[in-house]
């Protein structure tokens, strides 16, 4: 398996993860904010992760001229904050997320493996294709951690 | 963004010169989050670093500290160098949750898992250095290449990484990347 696949295959397998965790719960359960002190919830997370693909992939990989996600006006909580219990919340975000991740998986497909040594900012971790893709997986198994948590207090449900 | 847990100029995990190259850009993420983890246990005693402070889980930054330098030894030692009879250590009477059952609030257990954390962090280095990421190794009848591994181990500390974020948190309400 070259880099390039063995990235993307960690980047779907933690996709999953997320689904799994977010898997079964109700819009109230899913706006918890179930570790307090903590802002964080899974809906918000779940927000915040179609944000994020939305940027590197979608607005830093292809270049498309849209706004952000979730963030207007630069209020990066936002994302967090608006993530109410209301069911049309929670489709919204899911929907988002997912064509979030075909959109992103089309760029992805695009690419071949000597791509990734494209270079646009030398100055920055991320400012290579590389470097981009890596900060994504890396970015979504910290996350996946902080859903461990969130998922185990609301219902008890552990695992990978 | 802003949420960062030091200040600009303080931060150890900051470089001068970006990695370039597969093996330079996840290593680099490697020593990334391992720092953010030992960082993320900075300056608490030996209560707060036991305590399991995001109940139901039975999670505690010591927990996790023992856990990390079973996972550091176990795909290093056991797996990279082929050492498949060594045990892992914190599995005192089977228990494979050892390392989280086993972290008590005691000065002793607590420099013990630095120890054992720093020791083999500094061994997986030296081996990383000198493998070869095409290398195929061979674990519970699959073959797997070294890069997979490496991917993994900082898969791995990332979602620990995120672990922490929430066990800090609750313990001292200290928050950041």
């Amino acid at each position: 398996m070259n880099e390039l696949e063995n990235l993307r295959r960690w980047l779907d397998d933690l996709r999953a993860t997320v689904e799994r965790k977010a898997d079964g719960l109700t819009a109230e359960q899913l706006a918890a904010r179930s570790t307090p002190p903590s802002s964080l919830s899974i809906l918000g997370l779940v927000r915040h992760l179609a944000q994020m693909e939305h940027y590197w992939f979608v607005l830093t990989l292809s270049r498309a001229d849209e706004p952000q996600l979730y963030v207007a006006d630069g209020d990066w909580d936002a994302q967090f904050r608006d993530a109410v219990a209301d069911q049309a919340v929670v489709d919204e975000a899911f929907e988002t997320w997912r064509a979030v991740r075909v959109r992103a998986d089309a760029v992805l497909d695009r690419l071949e493996p000597g791509d990734l040594e494209f270079v646009w900012d030398a100055d920055d971790r991320t400012g290579s294709v590389r470097g981009a893709l890596t900060q994504v997986l890396y970015e979504y198994a910290r996350h996946a951690g902080h859903l461990d948590l969130l998922r185990e207090a609301i219902d008890g449900q552990t695992g990978e | 963004m802003s949420d960062m847990w030091l200040p600009p100029g303080e931060d150890p995990r900051e470089i001068t010169e970006q990695p370039r190259g597969e093996r330079a850009v996840v290593e680099g993420y490697l020593r990334h989050y391992r720092q953010t983890f030992e960082l993320k246990l900075a300056g608490l005693d030996a209560e707060q670093l036991a305590r399991r402070s995001v109940p139901p889980s039975t999670m505690s930054l010591l927990g996790l500290l023992r856990h990390l330098a079973s996972v550091e030894m176990s795909w290093n030692r056991r797996v990279l160098q082929d050492r498949m009879e060594l045990e892992r250590p914190y599995r005192e009477g089977g228990d494979r949750d050892g390392a989280f059952n086993g972290a008590v609030a005691t000065e002793e257990c607590v420099a013990e898992a630095w120890e054992s954390w720093r020791r083999e962090v500094a061994e997986a280095e030296v081996w990383l250095d000198g493998d070869d990421y095409d290398r195929v190794v061979r674990l519970d009848g699959d073959e797997i290449e070294v890069r997979d591994i490496v991917v993994h181990l900082v898969e791995e500390y990332a979602r620990h990484c995120g672990h922490a974020d929430l066990l800090r948190e609750c313990i001292d309400g200290r928050t950041g990347q």
